[in-house]
């Protein structure tokens, strides 16, 4: 009878094995354990045994082929059969459902269906199940509506509103808006219609800042904001705010950094940030974030801000145009960081290139004087590393 | 060792590898320690080449003490050091379960002293190593607090998660899956980069019903998702790839969109992760849900070494097909 | 060797201190104030404050629980002290361990768990660091002859002899592992020949000489700091009370107890004191009025310290990992 020879499993993470050498040629008579070829994987080199006395009738993988385990290597026609085959019952075992799902009865629906029910009130007994047993389905409820919708009816003027549109909306939810977004919707909106928002973009070269970041262990963003502070300094009308007596100019330097939560958005505040060196930003920025994060911030916390940075490249953004923070006047975008090819010196070279934009109250900035903060930050940025010593 | 010049395929395994490489090169207070690591290139040949580059001191070999090997790893840590302990096998960690449950667990929450470590442990079955050399022990320390339990799926994760591991201040438990050391291959991107800790991560968008899932059990989903496609059934593949803290957002979102669930995993099934994950569904999800939450699970039985009794335990494609039908038709 | 009188007195100092601050407590406890278990080393004081004293100050300490006096010589003040009894919020576990489950890394002392020995292989672990990057110090552990009958004794004391690292073990045999005497424990009469398997050099000495583990302390460290690799130190001592303060220790023969009694640690040092011609009784006094106010001032301190809120439960759990923080 014939005999396989297959690629044996050598160790527990083996997956493929080379034939080196065959030391029996096709044709060739070999004894029951003694070794018909050389094979080696990614952890061992070692002769293989026959697994019977025969003669070699086909060699079917040949010296320097690598293939996976299980593979057939070649076929023995041998005298005593071969014990190592493994049958393995392709159908051994099948998951046992829940005593649940054998017999659901149609007359509990799920709660996704009543809930759906609920929402859109739908009578359940109007819904035709297609589920085991004609339970009604999710699915069933979503069509029922559907096709609700889509039917012409008499009753469908007196569900229209004032504007001829249809108050029952079909395929959609009512999330009930949490104080966070209402404030977040009120302010955004009134933002908008208070400054004259221009936005004015900036491309930087982050590869020395890159440098000194990863040497030191810190993020991007007590970076920037270091940089921030220190343009300031050279143009603090960007650290001040709109009266209708004059432009309030701040002394202090206080910085909202916006934090993402699940539902909303807090922006924290590092007072007087332009006297805080690196490590003890990076400490704050954890901090509040942390704690913004697990809604743990007092209110003072999140007031008092004189200039924000929203850093919307965290989530892979290039460009964005933030809207300003009320009362100040202006807020710095932080786009995604990524390695672009610039020219620099007349040659292609790879950079950690990344935008960052300015939005800015034209009431109280001109174009020219952003774009001289947005110099000076760039240059503050681009030679970061000669004045940070730990 | 490999160098990451350029964008290159590379093994699960030698993801790891190079994300070892990479920390050793780049901090010099990681250091690696374990049985056979040294010369031998350890059990699975992860640290092949590495005491040559980094020493014998940095690639430290120990004797058969796991306990002492995590205990002196903690203490190091403490030192500020950042250790990464190789288990040989992780059914071996239970040598080791006071120092990562007493020691290195609650040693932040109690004195503030943090613990940056990785403990390494190559977990899973389908390569008959037997009750000994294939279990899936993660929901031994999923219930113990100050523990971060990581099990990536691709080679991409892998990487991603060692790096992100090695840098986590708390001590990380890494579990490798055997199955998939030479079994899954990826094109890397050639420069750093990480995945982070406690982010799981949707590997097929899908509309019908969600499969929550990790390790080699992913690969398992996926191969389901793809024959169940040609029914009609679309599948969304969860891979948690942490397993604590739990991403809830991720599991909540995806089945308060399908309505429909099936939890998989390779580890035994009373007490699992997956019982957790059903708990936090029930609770959390309740009114989304269409049908029963589905378990797919090994059985409540030690690893068997022999192919049919194993090939009977673990989960299969054909498993997870069978119940995604169920669920559908339900 | 000898012994300065600057360095004994500083010796003498911490044996009242540690003694006074177990006493204090031990009365809190039996006023019930104090919530939790009270594990005290009277009579043992010698040992932990003898080797504390021995350290440099970027040492490290591995105490287990009968070594208050380690805690104290490292700068753990008796108000932080009894706060950690009273679960304050200044004790330096602000309320989350209890008793001598305390440590301070500024302060270069561990804290340890129950487990005995557990603190073993993690002093190791402190000793291999600075050895990885060639450092000169040190790490002294210690635990009870209890403790060196578990595995992480075994596996850190093999470790530490093969690598050779900068770590002295101590043990406190106080005779009994809480109820059990060392006869049940271990069929050896000397704990030290357990040293001898790991080819480690073991030394025995009197548990409550205060004098002498200082003296034999720091031949070890600097044994340890030149290279040298780990020592194994026996300090055969009594415990003289319960294995906590809840337990009355009827099964410790009461003549055991009163022939202890006469070789307290305290007494010892007197004696040594006075026959170096270093103080005379007035100076004695001197030193334990200065304890006496240093307790008052400690136990005020911890009632007046606030107790931690509920919702503290939850902060602590991990360490934070720097991650990018912004939206």
């Amino acid at each position: 009878m014939t005999t396989d020879i297959i690629m044996p499993q050598l160790g527990e993470s083996v997956a493929e094995g080379t034939v080196v050498k065959w030391l029996i040629p096709q044709g060739g008579q070999v004894e029951k354990d003694q070794s018909l070829l050389e094979v080696e994987t990614d952890k061992v080199a070692l002769e293989v045994p026959s697994p019977a006395t025969g003669s070699l009738t086909e060699i079917l993988t040949q010296e320097g082929e690598t293939v996976p385990v299980g593979t057939l290597l070649a076929r023995l026609d041998s005298q005593t059969t071969n014990e190592n085959h493994v049958a393995v019952d392709q159908d051994a075992r099948t998951i046992a459902p829940p005593a649940s799902m054998s017999s659901p009865g149609a007359e509990h629906p799920s709660p996704a269906v009543r809930q759906l029910a609920k929402e859109h009130a739908v009578d359940l007994t109007q819904v035709t199940g297609t589920g085991t047993g004609g339970r009604i389905t999710k699915k069933d409820v979503l069509n029922y509506l559907a096709k609700q919708e889509c039917a012409p009816s008499v009753t469908l003027d007196s569900e229209k509103d004032g504007a001829g549109h249809r108050t029952a909306p079909i395929h959609e939810e009512i999330v009930p808006l949490t104080p966070m977004r209402q404030t977040i919707a009120e302010r955004m909106v009134q933002s908008r219609q208070i400054s004259a928002h221009v936005v004015t973009f900036f491309e930087m070269d982050f590869s020395s800042l890159e440098h000194v970041r990863q040497r030191q262990r810190l993020t991007y963003l007590p970076f920037v904001i270091k940089g921030v502070t220190q343009a300031i300094h050279a143009y603090p009308i960007l650290n001040s705010s709109w009266s209708d007596t004059g432009i309030v100019m701040k002394q202090e330097i206080h910085i909202g950094i916006a934090v993402a939560l699940d539902d909303g958005l807090l922006v924290p505040v590092i007072q007087h940030a332009d006297q805080k060196d690196l490590t003890a930003l990076s400490k704050e920025i954890a901090d509040l974030a942390y704690r913004a994060r697990n809604k743990q911030l007092r209110p003072e916390e999140v007031q008092g801000g004189t200039f924000s940075i929203t850093n919307h490249g965290g989530t892979g953004s290039l460009f964005s145009t933030p809207i300003i923070h009320q009362p100040q006047i202006a807020i710095l975008g932080v786009g995604a960081i990524q390695k672009r090819a610039v020219v620099i010196d007349d040659t292609i070279v790879i950079r950690p290139m990344g935008y960052l934009s300015l939005s800015f109250d034209h009431r109280v900035i001109d174009g020219a004087t952003a774009d001289r903060f947005m110099s000076k930050l760039k240059d503050e940025l681009e030679h970061e590393q000669e004045e940070i010593s730990l | 060792m490999m160098t990451t010049a350029v964008a290159h395929e590379v093994t699960y395994l030698e993801a790891i590898s190079e994300a070892l490489d990479e920390e050793m090169s780049q901090d010099e207070r990681v250091f690696l320690l374990g049985e056979d690591i040294g010369p031998y290139g350890g059990a699975f040949r992860i640290t092949e080449g590495f005491q040559e580059k980094y020493g014998e001191w940095r690639v430290f070999d120990t004797p058969l003490s796991e306990s002492g090997i995590v205990g002196a790893a903690i203490g190091a840590a403490m030192m500020g050091m950042r250790p990464i302990v190789e288990m040989q096998f992780a059914d071996f960690i239970s040598c080791a379960f006071d120092q990562i449950t007493e020691m290195a667990a609650k040693n932040h929450y109690r004195w503030g002293a943090a613990v940056p470590m990785v403990i390494r442990a190559p977990y899973g079955g389908g390569v008959h190593g037997g009750p000994f050399h294939s279990v899936c022990p993660e929901a031994w320390f999923f219930h113990t607090p100050g523990l971060k339990l990581v099990a990536p799926s691709t080679a991409y994760d892998a990487k991603g998660l060692l790096k992100s591991a090695i840098r986590d201040n708390n001590p990380v438990l890494y579990f490798e899956h055997k199955f998939l050391y030479r079994r899954v291959k990826e094109t890397l991107p050639p420069e750093d980069f990480f995945v982070p800790i406690g982010e799981a991560e949707i590997k097929r968008k899908g509309r019908d019903l969600s499969v929550i899932t990790y390790g080699a059990m992913v690969h398992i989903a996926l191969e389901a998702a793809e024959q169940l496609d040609q029914e009609g059934i679309d599948l969304e593949v969860v891979d948690l790839r942490t397993l604590s803290p739990l991403d809830r957002h991720t599991i909540v979102d995806s089945v308060g969109k399908t309505s429909k669930v099936i939890v998989l995993h390779e580890a035994t099934k009373t007490g699992g992760i997956g019982a957790e994950i059903s708990a936090l569904l029930a609770e959390e999800c309740f009114s989304s849900l269409d049908a029963p939450i589905l378990r797919i699970a090994a059985p409540d039985t030690p690893v068997p070494y022999s192919p049919p009794l194993e090939e009977f335990f673990l989960p299969k494609a054909r498993d997870v097909i069978a119940a995604a039908r169920q669920l559908v038709a339900y | 060797m000898e012994i300065s009188k600057p360095e004994f007195l500083q010796l003498y100092y911490y044996l009242l201190l540690t003694r006074a601050v177990e006493e204090r407590v031990t009365v809190l406890y039996r006023q019930g104030r104090i919530a939790g278990g009270v594990y005290t080393s009277h009579g043992m004081e010698a040992i932990s404050v003898g080797y504390a004293c021995a350290l440099q100050s970027d040492d490290i300490a591995a105490p287990f629980h009968r070594d208050m006096g380690a805690f104290l010589v490292r700068g753990i003040t008796p108000g932080e002290i009894v706060a950690q009894y009273l679960g304050k919020r200044t004790g330096p576990t602000k309320g989350k361990d209890g008793n001598v489950h305390l440590g301070d890394l500024n302060r270069g002392i561990f804290a340890f768990v129950s487990h005995l020995a557990d603190n073993l292989p993690v002093a190791v672990g402190a000793a291999l660091a600075f050895k990885l990057r060639g450092e000169s110090r040190v790490v002294v552990t210690n635990t009870g002859d209890g403790g060196t009958s578990r595995g992480d004794f075994h596996e850190a004391l093999n470790l530490a002899s093969v690598r050779k690292l900068p770590v002295i073990f101590f043990c406190n045999n106080n005779q009994y592992a809480y109820s059990t005497p060392l006869h049940h424990q271990m069929a050896i009469q000397d704990v030290v020949e357990r040293a001898k398997a790991y080819a480690i050099p073991g030394e025995i000495v009197d548990g409550n000489d205060v004098a002498a583990i200082y003296l034999m302390a720091q031949s070890a460290i600097q044994r340890a700091r030149a290279g040298g690799g780990p020592t194994f130190i026996e300090c055969k001592t009594m415990r003289m009370h319960g294995h906590s303060e809840h337990d009355s220790a009827k099964y410790v023969p009461r003549e055991l107890l009163e022939e202890w009694k006469k070789k307290d640690p305290i007494l010892k040092a007197e004696q040594s004191l006075k026959q170096l011609g270093y103080v005379d009784d007035v100076e004695l006094l001197e030193v334990r009025k200065r304890v006496e106010k240093d307790i008052e001032a400690a136990v005020e301190f911890a009632e007046q310290s606030p107790l931690p809120e509920g919702p503290e439960t939850l902060e602590g759990v991990y360490a934070e990992t720097l991650v990018e923080v912004l939206a």
